[in-house]
């Protein structure tokens, strides 16, 4: 049964492409074939986060208009290999999109076996949004602890109410989950921030995850390589914690609480 | 201003393009069918002109689209003018009434108020009253003439309760149980049910409250018609929540919710946490900054007394 996971968040900048990657990394690590879709067609980033840039010959565009075959336009990871990138296309805009279009690329992926399809979603609610959550099972809002970023994800909440194909076919509703990214503890210490508390009862969704605040995520952007392959960082443990959630395990939630700094990371930084 | 119905009549030709219009909203991208015509119930509010004075329609216009003009802006609306046949001489039909209506002057007038008239209800097509209505017009009934209601109010057409037995209360139950499958996404059967219980000899029937049992998110709006809206969940702020009866939050209420929106003054909001937006009892409204700081965050009951608008705790 092939499963469709919408990264969503209405805002930008909050985090979804690097969600998408590392969700779609950590799912592919545990054994299941795993494809991610790059929706922003226009502003196309999941490709640098994924480092398959120089990798992209069709996109996801061209197999929507069937100028290309599924097997031409995925690119197969190469670290992991189970997983697949498909890329969107820089050149185009969202209009290029249609639901046929997509719905005959989901039919391609399921008939190729794929256990996950992420969908990276663009930010905003219009076209490009509300294709890339349509198809979705399970959707991963992303949002920062800041109070317009909380609004914005209670409006796209609402959109996968109401406009995705389960709610249209009055079948079971879209799985929520709430992915917190940037968190940062002393901030919200200081009430800089919004508490996790806060956010979880201001949005009323399950607790996916808690993403600390970490250099190592805009590195590892920069490196092209997904942070949740970063094992030593606190945002890829953090990552690995919500794939265990994701598949239903329970565990507690970590990186919540400032951190003491130990003796020595006091002397020398 | 309450609702009335038209109805898909085989012989109404200017419901054809209403219902293709719903038709092509409601099917969705992925099967699309191109088009597809058929026949169809809706429900639309209408507005009924009683009186042949436009500056009195006009004044009564402005005061109920001030209550709620949000809700009433870009209304579709079914204008009924079969009562003005009710004021004329029978032998004479329609051509009185008519010539003292200036039909183009009233259309401009109601559109003057933000609301679109989409059709004219007439008693008979061929009157010289239909002929000078720039609008598409339907044969509707007149209520019976027996029905004495001096006070000139907009009010609806029951075009289901034809049967005489059910003249005497069709004012009153057909108003109460037609509604409305704009917004609040009322099934076109359940819709049917409702319409038919214009045809039985019930005084009132008590419309079953609309309930919603999961949070109202942010730019999501409800409305209950002619009656209670219950939200188990919390209403997100930018949300917003409307019925023409009472308003019962399970939960926080952060967006806004405006109840008695039809004008009912005795009508009241209930939330668990009072955190909202705003609040508004028939028209009458109060921002969370003129809430005093004291009765935020807490159980609340808001309700009208005398003209003002009164916030306790629970």
């Amino acid at each position: 049964m092939t499963k469709t996971i919408v990264v969503t968040s209405g805002k930008g900048g909050v985090g979804k492409t690097t969600t998408s990657a590392s969700i779609a990394t950590g799912l592919a690590r545990r054994g299941f074939k795993t494809v991610v879709i790059d929706f922003d067609v226009g502003l196309r980033n999941l490709d640098l986060i994924m480092g398959c840039e120089r990798r992209v010959v069709y996109d996801l565009v061209n197999l929507v208009n069937q100028e290309s075959s599924l097997h031409q336009t995925l690119i197969k990871d190469k670290r992991l290999d189970n997983l697949y990138i498909l890329p969107a296309s820089q050149t185009r805009d969202k209009d290029a999109l249609t639901i046929e279009g997509i719905a005959r690329v989901m039919h391609k992926l399921r008939k190729a076996e794929f256990d996950y399809i992420v969908c990276d979603s663009p930010a905003g609610i219009e076209k490009g949004a509300k294709m890339a959550l349509y198809f979705a099972d399970e959707a991963i809002v992303t949002t920062n602890p800041e109070v317009s970023s909380v609004r914005d994800s209670d409006r796209i909440l609402g959109i996968l109410q109401s406009e995705s194909k389960r709610s249209k076919m009055n079948e079971e509703p879209v799985k929520e989950h709430l992915l917190i990214t940037r968190y940062n503890p002393a901030r919200v210490k200081d009430g800089q921030m919004l508490s996790v508390d806060d956010i979880v009862d201001l949005l009323a969704i399950p607790l996916l995850g808690i993403i600390p605040e970490s250099s190592s995520v805009l590195e590892s952007s920069n490196a092209g390589k997904p942070v949740i392959l970063d094992e030593e960082s606190e945002a890829g443990q953090a990552y690995a914690d919500a794939i265990d959630r994701l598949l239903g395990e329970a565990k507690p939630h970590r990186f919540m609480e400032v951190q003491k700094k130990g003796l020595l990371k006091r002397i020398f930084g | 201003m309450r609702t009335g119905a038209t109805t898909g009549h085989p012989s109404a030709a200017a419901c054809v393009p209403l219902a293709t219009s719903f038709i092509e909203r409601e099917s969705n991208v992925a099967n699309e069918k191109g088009i597809e015509m058929k026949g169809g119930m809706y429900a639309f509010m209408s507005l009924r002109i009683d009186t042949t004075d436009l500056d009195r329609i006009d004044a009564m216009l402005a005061d109920k689209v001030q209550q709620a003009p949000a809700f009433f802006k870009d209304t579709p609306v079914v204008l009924d003018l079969t009562p003005l046949t009710r004021t004329a001489d029978p032998d004479s039909d329609e051509s009185e009434a008519a010539a003292r209506l200036d039909a183009m002057a009233l259309i401009a007038c109601i559109r003057r108020h933000q609301l679109i008239p989409l059709v004219a209800s007439v008693v008979d097509k061929s009157s010289p009253l239909a002929a000078s209505v720039a609008l598409p017009l339907i044969e509707g009934r007149s209520r019976r003439d027996s029905v004495t209601d001096d006070t000139p109010d907009f009010s609806s057409t029951a075009p289901l309760s034809a049967d005489r037995s059910a003249d005497r209360s069709a004012d009153r139950s057909a108003d109460r149980s037609a509604h409305w499958s704009g917004s609040d996404g009322q099934s076109a059967e359940e819709l049917a049910m409702d319409l038919s219980g214009g045809g039985a000899e019930i005084e009132y029937v008590a419309r079953t409250p609309m309930l919603i049992d999961r949070p109202v998110r942010s730019g999501q709006q409800l409305y209950a018609r002619d009656t209670d809206l219950i939200v188990i969940g919390q209403v997100g702020p930018g949300a917003e929540v409307i019925a023409d009866n009472n308003i019962h939050i399970y939960g926080p209420l952060r967006g806004r919710a405006l109840c008695g929106v039809s004008g009912n003054t005795s009508t009241r909001i209930f939330c668990q946490s009072l955190e909202a937006e705003l609040v508004s009892v028939a028209g009458n409204y109060r921002m969370l900054e003129t809430i005093p700081a004291d009765l935020r965050g807490k159980p609340a009951k808001i309700a009208l007394d005398n003209d003002r608008l009164s916030i306790e705790p629970l």
